[in-house]
């Protein structure tokens, strides 16, 4: 009798954790978010990161502060600038042509960086 | 790319002013601090004269370099909830520019009286402002970048 309950626990136990394994392991997020992870620029150590995003049309790229010092993402041409980022701050801007769209730091302007539309 | 000579830049950049400006009370004031201390207090010697325009330079400069701060918090941060580092320096910097003006004050006051031998009080006070002066540039310094 007992050794028939600890099997059924047992059992009981595995499928439980099999579930659970299945459940919370994000398989198919993580692909989504390797996707997303490539339409955003991580600002750190006063670099842009990377410094050169290609993308294509229509893209949205998100820029992420994660220095502990404000930064102002702007571009050369005046099409884009965002509000000034603290850290953890995002700015997001979509592009829909194609072309070579240079930006730097409005506070720091000798961080620079491009996005490259194709 | 920003272009450094571009006259439009150069002033009407809405931080460059503070980041220039900064220089002169930071530079004079410890000068004149130096220049104080080697004077030994002697009113009438020249050290003192010297530490005397130094520090009334200092005074005179904090002053613009303190509001172009103000300003460049307003238009180029937007006026964002000061915290972190840009708290510290703002913090510090106020310190500092407190204590450049009291102690042009204390000198000021001090030649228009009749002693000779300017307050002993005076020399923590600047040495407090050389301090406060010291940390709020090495946190500027942290916050344009120019660490990196």
């Amino acid at each position: 009798m007992r050794r028939k309950l600890f099997f059924a626990g047992s059992i009981v136990a595995l499928s439980l954790a099999l579930a659970a394994v299945v459940i919370l392991h994000p398989t198919r997020a993580k692909s989504e978010d390797t996707q997303t992870a490539s339409m955003e620029v991580h600002v750190d150590n006063f670099t842009f990161g990377p410094d050169t995003l290609t993308v294509p049309a229509n893209s949205t790229v998100t820029w992420i502060n994660k220095d502990d010092v404000p930064h102002v993402i702007a571009s050369n041409d005046g099409l884009f600038k965002s509000k000034a980022l603290d850290t953890d701050d995002k700015y997001s801007y979509t592009f829909t042509k194609a072309g070579t769209y240079a930006y730097y730091c409005s506070i720091h302007p000798k961080m620079v960086g491009k996005i490259v539309v194709q | 790319m920003v272009n450094p000579f571009d006259l439009r830049t150069i002033l009407l950049a809405k931080h460059a002013q503070h980041v220039v400006l900064i220089h002169f009370p930071i530079a004079l004031f410890i000068t004149g601090v130096g220049l104080d201390l080697l004077s030994r207090g002697k009113r009438t010697s020249q050290l003192a004269g010297a530490a005397y325009l130094n520090l009334s330079i200092a005074a005179a400069t904090v002053i613009p370099a303190a509001l172009t701060g103000l300003l460049a918090w307003q238009f180029a941060l937007d006026g964002k909830r000061l915290k972190g580092l840009l708290l510290l320096h703002v913090i510090a910097a106020s310190i500092a520019a407190l204590l450049v003006i009291a102690s042009w004050w204390l000198h000021w006051r001090t030649r228009r009286a009749e002693p000779l031998l300017l307050p002993d009080f005076r020399i923590p006070i600047e040495l407090l402002g050389v301090v406060a002066i010291g940390l709020a540039a090495h946190l500027g310094g942290f916050l344009s970048g120019v660490n990196t």
